[in-house]
């Protein structure tokens, strides 16, 4: 039984570590066949990574209908962490006047994006 | 009610499997620009929605390869939607799809050739020049747009009016915003907005009716949005909509009740604040009188007591349906009368109404009764749907009924004024209208307009029962010319489609629906050989004047003579528009010069009469002495309110006894279903612009019908499947979307798809408000049945072909 369980969790954990690396695309996203390009981004990852979905959802970006290609870009321009410039074309004044020797989400949290950590 | 993940991928993978393989995108993604990479930044206004947002275009080597937005602008504060993100792709040599030369063919049938400026400009003129002189100046017409740039605008009906002496001047604006100016002058004399965006910050009580804020303006939303975070128990948030929409997720109450039964719930509204002595006296008393019907009968208090006594929350509850009690009407007439400053916010859902200007005067009643005006936080406020449908066609003159600055066709001494002050011959403008939108596309069907010109805009898939106007358009004795910047369906029915410039390729004015008026000076080059529209109607001009041996043509573009067309030009046009057209009349635009509106981060709120007014950003609330210099200029008396409006003589507003008026066509056991269409984040419009943008058409690559679940249960339709909508005009098959968005018994369908198939304006119904004359885009009756499971789908856009 022990065995059994064991043989279990490694293939749980040789899954999770091969997943992200099968067929991957420009950017680190798996592989989108031309139909599902067409596919808003919001409604496979509210299933792909509902943790991540729900802190956008509840964010102020959430509620604000601000959407993920507007700062990971799309398919073919694809960052998983965003180009800070993104961030400035509605927070420039804040951009401007950011310290120089962080990201803008360390003290606004990715998709939460609080006021201050 | 979404697909499961699972589910998703086995649909997904059948459906590529079906027919993907190697499908193309009708449009190519540009490398991605970084804003850090500009060498410079230029000042200017959003093109997609009409919310004014001010934003920066960052420019590189003569490219356009940024936006962002300006934090100090008084409208957008810095922020900007994915539409105000991305529209940079579409300028210049950007976008291999924009039109960059002139295109013509003398018959429908043909494929169209290229050809010159000249000869381009030349065939216009002779083909308008004929029509008048066989059928009468009444046989040609303009058909302008709400995105067109003031000068714009104000030329092409000053050369129709002045120089072909019609007023056969209309724009899609009739489409989307009439019922709100009738609205305003028959209520408060002005047309309008009284107070600003500035009320967003003060307001204690949000009424948003018939309006996805959230959605189809998302940047001022967002103000109501923080407002609403920020003061979570004290700032109450009223959402009234058929549909629960991205809008209803900060709102504290949501009235859904059944499609045509607002004027209705508004009255018991107001019933709530007569019964619970909610109403201030001396507002009312002081400011405002009551009127009925055709004749303006003015009527005492008691009279409009009376009426609403019809109204009660009981009663109406009823009539509303869908999950209006009455606790809820009294719950949110209580909250609106009682806040310290109530704004009431709204689009089409009260405009493309049969009996859309009586909505507007029943929100307006509930302002006056309450006195919730021109207080801060408290205003009637219409939001505006394109960025110059306020500042070019309503105050520009582009209206069929509508001279410059406010000033009515049909009254002699303002129709003579703009004579003189053009310095044309009196008695040269018509004193008769001219054919308003859905009368204008029916004279086209008759035969009656041999020769039309369209600019900025795409009737031939926004007009509402499009198909019946598609064939007046395609008929071969129609001349049309269609200047835009890309193929759109309505070039698809074009002889002649002049390439134009678009926005910072061209310099000219935005009016916002603040009154605010922002310029935007050209920054990048036109593709190809497209030009301002401001050139074309003027070298269009000239030729007119030849053609038909008239110096009065001439005489209209005389003083444009000789000025290039990037800046000099319009500035000309601003200059004689503001400095002699808007002199004393309440949009009194004179402190706006080029001069200071390239000064401010923003614009100029009129009325704005002098420079030193216009550099502070004009006047941010109307009537209210000490703030606007007119209600000091106008003052009868000691009041701090001076409701100076040039439509009443009585300078008072106007509490209006208006019934419920349901729809023109109701649900019936052959067509069960309301239909109601709107707009989605990510496209504007006809998706002409919004569709070529990769990322946006990505996000909503189609249009769906949105089914409520117990619907789509008794109907046996799943997520996905194709939904056949059938109207008695036509019909569309789109995929389902289910889920809690509509009531039951509606469904809504998104109105930017160019497919033939998807293209929901071939459904709706062209009824209108007889006084305002705008479509009843929002209700209709059809019917829906699955046709089959989900089918591959692509999206669509009119290309040009070659």
């Amino acid at each position: 039984m022990k065995g059994q369980i064991f043989r279990l969790c490694l293939l749980i954990f040789t899954i999770a570590i091969a997943l992200p690396y099968a067929a991957t695309a420009k950017g680190g996203h798996p592989e989108l066949s031309d139909q599902e390009k067409l596919t808003p981004c919001a409604q496979c990852h509210k299933e792909a990574t509902p943790d991540i979905y729900k802190e956008w959802y509840d964010s102020v970006h959430g509620i604000a209908n601000v959407k993920c290609f507007q700062c990971h870009g799309t398919y073919e321009d694809l960052k998983t962490s965003p180009d800070e410039t993104s961030c400035a074309a509605c927070h420039n004044a804040q951009y401007m006047k950011r310290p120089q020797n962080k990201k803008c989400w360390e003290c606004h949290p990715a998709h939460h994006f609080f006021i201050h950590k | 009610m979404g697909l499961s993940r699972r589910e998703f991928i086995k649909r997904t993978a059948a459906l590529t499997a079906a027919s993907y393989v190697g499908m193309n995108l009708p449009f190519s993604n540009e490398e991605s620009a970084h804003a850090a990479d500009a060498d410079t930044w230029h000042k200017g206004t959003c093109r997609l929605c009409g919310s004014g947002c001010r934003l920066e275009l960052g420019v590189k080597n003569g490219k356009a390869v940024a936006l962002r937005g300006i934090p100090e602008s008084r409208t957008n504060k810095g922020y900007l939607c994915m539409k105000g993100m991305l529209f940079y792709k579409l300028m210049g040599d950007n976008h291999p799809e924009r039109l960059k030369k002139p295109l013509y063919r003398a018959k429908k049938d043909q494929p169209f050739k290229e050809i010159s400026w000249d000869e381009a400009l030349d065939i216009a003129a002779k083909e308008f020049a004929k029509a008048v002189k066989k059928y009468g100046n009444d046989s040609v017409a303009y058909y302008g747009s709400g995105q067109a740039l003031t000068e714009e605008t104000y030329i092409f009906q000053k050369v129709m009016r002045g120089g072909l002496q019609t007023n056969n001047v209309e724009g899609n604006p009739r489409l989307c915003m009439a019922s709100a100016v009738g609205g305003y002058i028959t209520s408060f004399g002005a047309d309008e907005p009284i107070g600003s965006y500035t009320n967003f910050e003060r307001a204690s009580c949000f009424f948003i009716i018939g309006s996805n804020t959230a959605e189809a303006h998302p940047v001022l939303f967002r103000r109501i949005m923080r407002r609403k975070l920020d003061n979570k128990d004290t700032v109450k948030v009223i959402n009234a909509d058929p549909r629960v929409s991205p809008t209803s997720r900060i709102a504290d109450l949501h009235l859904q009740f059944e499609p045509g039964t607002d004027l209705a719930l508004l009255n018991a509204m107001a019933y709530v604040i007569l019964e619970e002595r909610l109403y201030d006296e001396d507002f009312i008393t002081n400011y405002a009188v009551f009127r009925m019907g055709k004749e303006k009968k003015q009527v005492d208090f008691n009279q409009y007591k009376a009426f609403v006594k019809d109204y009660s929350p009981e009663k109406v509850a009823k009539i509303c349906g869908g999950n209006i009690t009455p606790e809820k009407i009294k719950k949110a007439a209580r909250w609106f009368a009682k806040s310290e400053g109530t704004m009431s916010i709204w689009t089409m859902g009260i405009n493309q109404r049969k009996r859309g200007v009586w909505a507007n005067n029943l929100i307006h009643n509930l302002h006056i009764l309450t006195g919730q005006l021109c207080k801060p936080g408290a205003d009637s406020f219409s939001l505006t749907g394109q960025p110059n449908a306020c500042g070019g066609v309503r105050e520009g003159g582009g209206l069929c009924h509508i001279l410059p600055a406010h000033r009515l066709v049909k009254k002699d001494k303002l129709r003579h004024e703009v004579e003189k002050l053009w310095g044309i011959p009196e008695g040269r403008i018509p004193p008769k209208p001219g054919y308003h939108t859905v009368a204008m596309f029916e004279a086209v069907n008759q035969g009656k307009i041999k020769a039309i010109w369209i600019n900025c805009t795409s009737p031939a898939q926004s007009l509402p029962n499009c198909d019946k106007y598609r064939k007046g358009m395609k008929r071969e004795d129609v001349f049309m010319v269609v200047t835009d910047i890309f193929p759109t369906k309505t070039t698809e029915l074009a002889n002649l489609i002049l390439p134009t410039a678009f926005i910072f390729e061209k310099t000219g004015v935005y009016g916002c629906t603040e009154r605010r008026s922002q310029l935007t000076v050209k920054a990048v080059d036109a593709p190809g050989e497209a030009k301002p529209e401001v050139w074309i109607v003027r070298e269009w001009a000239l030729r007119l004047a030849k053609e038909l041996n008239d110096p009065v043509i001439k005489k209209c573009v005389e003083p444009f003579l000789g000025k290039e067309p990037d800046y000099a030009l319009p500035k000309a046009i601003w200059d004689e528009y503001t400095q002699k057209l808007t002199k004393g009349r309440d949009n009194d635009l004179r402190g706006a010069t080029y001069e200071v509106l390239e000064q401010l981060p923003d614009g100029v709120q009129w009325p704005a009469p002098t420079k030193e007014w216009a550099l502070k950003g004009g006047t941010d609330i109307k009537f209210v002495r000490g703030l606007d210099p007119l209600a000091d200029k106008h003052a009868k008396n000691d009041l701090p309110y001076q409701f100076y409006g040039p439509a009443h003589p009585d300078k008072k507003l106007w509490i209006w006894l208006r019934p419920q008026k349901g729809p023109e066509e109701m649900p019936d056991s052959e067509y069960p279903f309301y239909l109601s269409t709107g707009r989605i984040i990510d496209h504007w419009h006809t998706s002409s612009m919004t569709g070529r943008i990769v990322e946006l058409m990505r996000a909503n690559p189609y249009a769906y019908v949105e089914i409520n679940p117990k619907d789509a249960e008794k109907l046996g339709i799943k997520p996905g499947d194709m939904v056949e909508v059938v109207s008695r005009r036509g019909r569309n098959v789109l995929p389902a979307k289910v889920y809690v968005g509509p009531c039951e018994g509606m469904v809504f369908v998104y109105w930017h798809d160019q497919d033939e198939e998807r293209m929901i304006n071939r459904v709706t119904k062209d009824a209108f408000d007889p006084g305002s004359k705008e479509p009843e885009f929002k209700i209709c009756a059809c019917r829906i049945k699955k046709v089959s499971g989900p089918k591959p789908l692509k999206p669509f856009l009119v290309q040009m072909k070659a």
